[in-house]
């Protein structure tokens, strides 16, 4: 059981990008239409591309490798399968610039905030 | 971060924002050392915007600088952990930004004071934590292989077969695998369920994610069951060694567990 104060990359995008109060719910007139660059970490799962390293792992497995002697075989023979079979497309890196209106930013003095 | 700072940023050449990472009780003390968003040369600090019983945690940002970069967005969630650790925080969705500090004040603290004063009172004393699982693939295969002969069955007929001639056969045995660990995926999210959430005054299931994912769920966790919640978990990592590999992530600011906001019908502004 591993314990963290803070997921990695993925998760926290997972969480901050979708949960979180809304500040347009909140507020309109002095909105900053910030844009937001965000990359898609999340994974799709069901894919042709999943499927096939699925079975390519299943066929790897030695299930009644109780000795495990044929295991040097079976890993080496799979190898290039595997390699083959790749990481590519696991990930969808879609970078998704959803650009928001543009308000004009009034330069005020930031006079009420205090040190934190 | 006061006036004064106007004389020392007045050389940035783009306007300055504020951002707005969460509200928190007025008068509550902001952990030392965190690492707001960046902004500037000389480095970029937290500050609060008061308002009544309520203040806002805010940074100063460049009003045309796109945010996104990995710093931007672990320094969100780093700021508000931090935070979670000692007082309930209304967390932000990543990308808040107002013209000011008045902004702040007027617009989103003063207005809305009913709403977020209710629910800091509802998630006080309470921390979310998260559980995550992966599965160690070759168990959970071999587990679906042993419990379905037809499965057994289509991983025999591509043994030994040629890659391209057994194409749409390794396919169906994939599909086949991916139905059967989406099953197994419900069942491991329902005993977690059934193990943890007496220790919770909320639980969320959450997609897993990712191809090994196993599970992946939300607590709100009363402060005093804490220790009771994670002896739980601690057990289930047990019971789960060697088929997932469980992580518990926390105690986070409650981004799973707001109260919900009703937009007001009259008219704000």
């Amino acid at each position: 059981m591993q314990k963290e104060p803070q997921g990695g990359l993925a998760e926290v995008l997972d969480l901050i990008l979708d949960k979180g109060l809304v500040i347009d719910a909140f507020v309109k007139v002095s909105l900053v239409g910030i844009e937001i660059l965000t990359i898609d970490a999340r994974i799709v799962v069901a894919s042709v591309d999943t499927y096939l390293r699925f079975a390519e792992a299943t066929n790897r497995l030695d299930l009644h490798a109780k000795g495990g002697k044929d295991l040097g075989q079976v890993v080496g023979g799979m190898t290039e399968g595997a390699t083959q079979g790749g990481a590519k497309g696991k990930t969808k890196g879609v970078l998704d610039a959803g650009k928001e209106k543009w308000d004009e930013v009034r330069g005020e003095r930031q006079s009420r905030r205090e040190q934190a | 971060m006061t006036t004064t700072e106007d004389s020392t940023k007045g050389s940035q050449s783009s306007a300055r924002a504020s951002y707005i990472y969460g509200i928190v009780p007025a008068g509550v003390r902001i952990p030392d050392g965190l690492d707001p968003i960046p902004y500037g040369e000389d480095g970029n600090q937290l500050g609060l915007v008061t308002e009544g019983r309520l203040a806002a945690v805010v940074s100063d940002v460049a009003a045309d600088r796109a945010l996104g970069t990995r710093k931007d967005l672990m320094a969100h969630e780093a700021v508000l952990n931090a935070i979670a650790q000692e007082t309930p925080v209304l967390p932000m969705r990543f990308g808040a930004v107002v013209t000011d500090d008045d902004a702040v004040a007027e617009e989103l603290l003063a207005p809305h004071q009913d709403y977020f004063i209710r629910a800091l009172e509802q998630l006080k004393g309470h921390l979310e934590f998260r559980l995550r699982g992966d599965y160690d693939q070759d168990a959970v295969l071999t587990r679906i292989l042993e419990a379905d002969p037809s499965i057994q069955g289509m991983r025999e007929k591509i043994a030994g077969v040629d890659e391209d001639a057994s194409y749409y056969d390794r396919i169906r045995l994939g599909e086949a695998i991916s139905k059967a660990m989406d099953q197994l995926r419900a069942d491991d999210a329902q005993a977690c369920v059934d193990a943890l959430s007496k220790f919770a005054v909320a639980t969320e299931v959450k997609e897993a994610g990712g191809e090994n994912g196993a599970v992946h769920l939300a607590f709100l966790v009363r402060t005093d069951h804490r220790s009771d919640f994670e002896r739980a978990v601690d057990e289930l990592g047990d019971a789960w060694s060697g088929r997932v590999e469980l992580r518990l992530i926390g105690p986070t600011a409650a981004f799973d567990f707001l109260p919900e906001f009703e937009v007001p019908d009259e008219a704000q502004a």
